[in-house]
């Protein structure tokens, strides 16, 4: 653990962040303002950082640290995060929460995750988002005229914050524990080849080689009885057959490379077809059941009628005193 | 040779020090998210924090698997994102079903169901 970070360093942080999470957690008899529960808290999450990219080497791209916007997303997403539990107006919360998305977005770019990167926000930000939003608007209750800003007793009361947070802090504490001891005895990863996928798409290695003018008229990259084109990694070169039936060997264009996406898609669709169909079917489960729930007529509970029937005459008790 | 981001292909793996980097940050944000799902009372703030775990989860995925060299754990990132949306599909069903009821987004409300 000592290689990753400095044990009192992290611990202290983390102690830090507890006092400053359960200060920002909205409470009723709040005597110091969120806002300085929530900068307690990233100060404890910049410490964390500042003393592992110490460790590692240099902050800003020397050493084995990650580049500079990984800390700038970092601090983002958590500083993000943090509201999303602690802002009282859950509209708030939910906007907190794509910037939160964003920000992680963000460094599944850094880790060259392009394509997830990509999903992740059409889906979360497009489309969960805006079914939360709606949500949102269609359960609330409508402002009466004197309390337009009032919030609800429910939002801006925590359940047990010292026991919750204190629990969360502790785990965090382990886990991190853990995992930088065990982090530096991790094999290195094999240099694999990525490239060596660019064998299975003589389509794509035909099109580069015609848009580089590499490729004389008449001629096509040959195949294997697999399909794959013979391609010579070492020498970056590719067999081509001539329109006149013999065969040349040409070298490849310098940027042709396989993408983050077409490697997620050999992957998902030649290593995992089942998972796919089972994805759908979740997916098709999901609909069926919001289908079914909201179809469903729902009868007002005897409690929350009889608090209608009290809201309504107190209404009507003031109405007659203002006005007689 | 100059590439763009999308030509650039699997660069090289990261060193177990980055990666332990990555691994904070989720930890973090689970914590956060965890804490959030214990203590805030309103039923879709809850939902959301379940939604702040998953995505802890999905960032811990694609680091091992930049570490790793190993297209799966992105590929697994894509069904942690079919699960939360089909997730927020019926939980979010189930709020308004809940809210029409009751009136109140208070979790507390339900607590005569415990066991």
């Amino acid at each position: 653990m000592d290689q990753v970070i400095n044990p009192l360093a992290l611990y202290g942080a983390c102690a830090l962040g507890a006092i400053g999470v359960l200060l920002a957690l909205p409470r009723r008899d709040s005597k110091t303002p969120q806002i300085l529960g929530a900068v307690i808290a990233s100060l404890a999450g910049g410490i964390v950082l500042l003393a592992m990219g110490l460790k590692a080497g240099g902050l800003f791209g020397i050493g084995l640290s990650p580049s500079v916007y990984f800390y700038v997303f970092a601090l983002v997403a958590l500083g993000a995060s943090l509201r999303v539990i602690t802002h009282p107006r859950p509209v708030y919360a939910a906007l907190y929460f794509v910037l939160s998305i964003l920000a992680t977005a963000g460094l599944f770019l850094i880790l060259s995750a392009e394509f997830m990167a990509f999903a992740l926000v059409i889906v979360y930000a497009g489309a969960i988002l805006i079914t939360y939003l709606f949500v949102i608007m269609l359960a609330t209750q409508a402002p009466t005229e004197d309390l337009e800003n009032a919030l609800t007793e429910y939002d801006t009361a925590a359940r047990e914050p010292v026991i919750a947070t204190a629990a969360g802090f502790v785990l965090l504490a382990v886990l991190t524990t853990l995992m930088f001891r065990g982090v530096g005895e991790l094999p290195k990863a094999p240099a694999i080849n990525g490239q060596s996928l660019l064998a299975e798409m003589p389509r794509k290695i035909e099109s580069a080689l015609l848009a580089a003018g590499s490729l004389p008229s008449g001629a096509k990259v040959t195949f294997d009885s697999s399909g794959d084109a013979k391609v010579d990694f070492a020498a970056r070169t590719v067999e081509i057959k001539l329109a006149d039936g013999g065969t040349r060997m040409v070298s490849l264009p310098g940027d042709l490379a396989v993408t983050n996406t077409e490697m997620v898609g050999f992957n998902l669709l030649r290593d995992h077809p089942g998972s796919i169909e089972i994805a759908g079917v979740i997916l098709l489960m999901a609909m069926l059941g919001a289908v079914v729930l909201s179809r469903k007529q729902v009868q007002l509970d005897e409690d929350a009628k009889e608090r209608h029937a009290k809201l309504l005459a107190a209404e009507m008790a003031q109405g007659v005193e203002t006005n007689p | 040779m100059m590439t763009t981001l999308a030509q650039a292909g699997f660069p090289a793996a990261m060193h177990q020090l980055t990666l332990a980097h990555y691994l904070f940050i989720s930890g973090a944000m689970f914590m956060l998210g965890l804490i959030g799902f214990l203590t805030r009372r309103n039923l879709i703030i809850m939902f959301l924090c379940t939604e702040l775990m998953f995505q802890a989860a999905g960032l811990a995925l694609v680091a091992f698997s930049r570490f790793h060299m190993n297209m799966t754990g992105q590929s697994f990132v894509i069904f942690i994102v079919t699960v939360a949306a089909a997730e927020a599909a019926m939980a979010l069903a189930l709020v308004v079903l809940l809210f029409r009821k009751r009136e109140s987004l208070d979790a507390a409300e339900w607590q005569e169901m415990k066991g």
